[in-house]
């Protein structure tokens, strides 16, 4: 579990005036569970890529626990994430071709050897999710399953913090309130601090705490006064 | 790793085939010239081999050339039967056999000559004897003839409109074993029949062998100079020659030393006769045959430039459309090295399946159109490669691994965030 605490954060983009996103200082701590909303273009996704190490940060510090990944070189953000960020995203990303199992192995096998306590793992994992056969080519699996196959592979090397970006938003209600369950009872089992960027007010109010982003800052957080 | 690469390739099956045809078809453009001129140029180098020296009279030494070494029909000028004599007495000449042209029979060179040469081509007959009378014959090792089989030489060839000879039948006794030139197409018989046949000789004295002196048993002869001697089949062959033979277009030579094949050049390069090396004629021929071949390299070569330049566009391309994929890739932490390998390896692979099969390919085509050659002129070309090709291949590869790296480095410039957007 890692405990997450933002200082001094700003993200520009070529061309804007304001910030894409300014976080003068948050914190979460380890084994807390949050949900990030606010309106499209309201920095949601910046703070995801800040957070994961997806975005290269210039200006402020990103710690998890006593690391500080916005001074890592991005090889080193890229091996961090490997090793500490299980991640979920809208478009699910997994690799056609490939069957549910293979999916869920990928990162692993492509920076080193799968060893069999791993796969041992991933098998679990895939029948803790409710997929039946590990064998089937996951382009033949419903989207539900697909997304379920995706919080496999995240959470497949023990990651200290989940973060899911709107993991629902490509599913139908029920699917989606299924993967949502799925994550959050995941996270809890797996020991894992849980980030999900959301719209859904009811994956909303599951969540320990909420923050609500405007304009790149945080305008709203149920956890107190927002600190800007 | 490979899994992944695999199961890419297979998804974009159609582009991926596209890309090693591609591929495959300027690689064997490439090596179908590399072969071929290579067969050639072996071939024709060990068909001349046998052959130290070719003497012949004034005229076109690659003409001279030809004629004995690949028995091309082509009307060459006579010496006079003198020549012939002198070098068969010459103690710097292991053995001269003579060679008179000008008939054929189903399509294959009737060729006078002696039994002399008959051993050197063959020291070991395939079957039967070397011919004893003059109405006998042995054929190279490719006449698709029976022992016993009876010859009926024709003048000239039948599409050059030859009429045939009724005076006299050869019988086969004997056959060569394969030598690998044009004469296992040819149908050897004694030159002291051809020279009567075309009544250049026979009744000794009684004919006037000066009136055949220059245009005696050539195809291009006109019917009205024509005078058939007669041949009695049953005589015995007689090989040793005088200096009142008839004419004659060549005499194959074998000196006994080096020096000596030299000091002959010089001396029987003169007024009226010609001297040449055989292996040094064609060496001049493949000069501008290897110009030749430089060229055809080049425009292949070029192909090739183009089809990798249109290669490296469709990956950059594909490149392009897969950001996502590679965005994705490095947002589950895959390592940079891990990526970099999988789009080089997937470019290379393609690469490299397509140089295979366009080897594999070329050689295959080169050797169909060896095997052509050889079944019509009966030299064989052998198709091989050299160490030479290494260079070129390993240049080939290197260059294709480099430039399956620009793709790679291409999809880690950006940050897997504006990857992921694309």
């Amino acid at each position: 579990m890692l405990s997450l605490s933002i200082r001094d954060l700003e993200m520009r983009f070529p061309g804007l005036e304001t910030p894409a996103l300014a976080i003068g200082n948050f914190a979460l701590p380890a084994g807390g569970r949050l949900a990030v909303t606010g309106a499209s273009g309201s920095g949601k996704s910046t703070l995801v890529n800040a957070i994961t190490g997806l975005e290269r940060v210039k200006s402020g510090a990103i710690r998890w626990d006593e690391t500080d990944i916005a001074g890592l070189p991005s090889g080193r953000r890229d091996a961090f994430r490997a090793r500490h960020i299980g991640l979920v995203m809208q478009d699910f990303h997994l690799f056609p071709g490939l069957s549910a199992f293979e999916n869920v192995v990928l990162p692993v096998r492509l920076a080193r050897r799968l060893a069999r306590p791993e796969a041992e793992r991933a098998a679990m994992l895939l029948d803790t999710i409710g997929i039946r056969r590990p064998q089937q080519a996951i382009e033949t699996l419903s989207r539900g399953e697909m997304q379920r196959v995706a919080v496999a592979r995240a959470l497949l090397s023990r990651p200290g913090v989940l973060v899911a970006d709107e993991p629902t938003a490509n599913l139908d209600r029920r699917t989606g309130d299924e993967v949502a369950d799925l994550i959050i009872r995941l996270a809890a089992e797996e020991k894992a601090t849980l980030i999900v960027v959301t719209h859904d007010p009811q994956v909303m109010e599951r969540l320990d705490r909420r923050i609500r982003l405007s304009g790149g800052r945080i305008d709203e957080d149920s956890a107190g006064t927002p600190q800007t | 790793m490979i899994r992944f690469i695999l199961a890419d390739i297979r998804r974009f099956r159609a582009g991926a085939l596209a890309v090693v045809v591609l591929i495959a078809l300027s690689v064997a453009l490439c090596t179908v010239v590399t072969l071929q001129e290579r067969a050639v140029r072996l071939g024709s180098a060990r068909a001349a081999e046998k052959f130290d020296l070719v003497v012949g009279a004034a005229g076109s030494e690659t003409q001279l050339t030809l004629s004995a070494v690949f028995l091309q029909p082509a009307p060459l000028p006579l010496m006079p039967g003198a020549v012939l004599a002198k070098l068969a007495a010459d103690p710097r000449v292991a053995f001269a056999a003579p060679v008179g042209f000008g008939d054929s029979a189903s399509g294959f060179p009737v060729v006078g000559t002696t039994t002399t040469l008959i051993a050197s081509l063959s020291p070991q007959l395939a079957e039967g004897r070397a011919f004893a009378r003059l109405g006998e014959a042995v054929l190279g090792a490719e006449v698709p003839m029976p022992g016993g089989a009876e010859i009926k030489p024709m003048h000239g060839t039948a599409e050059t409109g030859g009429h045939t000879h009724t005076e006299l039948a050869y019988t086969v006794t004997g056959r060569m074993a394969p030598t690998g030139t044009a004469w296992d197409r040819a149908i050897l018989v004694p030159i002291r029949a051809v020279w009567q046949l075309h009544g250049m000789e026979g009744d000794h004295d009684e004919h006037d062998e000066h009136d055949h002196g220059d245009h005696a048993f050539e195809a291009d002869e006109s019917e009205a100079h024509h005078e058939h001697g007669h041949v009695d089949p049953a005589a015995p062959i007689d090989e040793r020659f005088d200096a009142d033979m008839p004419g004659l277009p060549a005499v194959l030579v074998k000196p006994k030393t080096i020096a000596d094949a030299y000091r002959l050049r010089q001396e029987y390069r003169g007024e009226t006769t010609l001297a040449v090396f055989p292996g040094e004629v064609l060496t001049r021929l493949y000069a501008t045959l290897g110009d030749m071949r430089s060229l055809l390299l080049a425009i292949a070569v070029g192909t090739q430039a183009i089809v990798v330049a249109a290669i490296l566009l469709v990956t950059i391309m594909h490149v392009g459309a897969r950001r996502r994929q590679i965005g994705a890739l490095r947002a589950l932490g895959i390592p940079k090295r891990s990526i970099v390998v999988i789009v080089w390896g997937e470019l290379f692979l393609l690469f490299a399946a397509g140089a295979a099969l366009g080897i594999s390919g070329g050689y295959a085509a080169a050797r169909l159109i060896s095997a052509l050659l050889t079944a019509r002129t009966a030299v064989r070309l052998p198709v091989e490669f050299s160490a030479a090709d290494l260079p070129l291949a390993l240049g080939i590869g290197l260059a294709a691994a480099l430039v399956s790296l620009v793709p790679a480095l291409v999809a880690l410039r950006s940050s897997p965030a504006e990857a992921l957007r694309a």
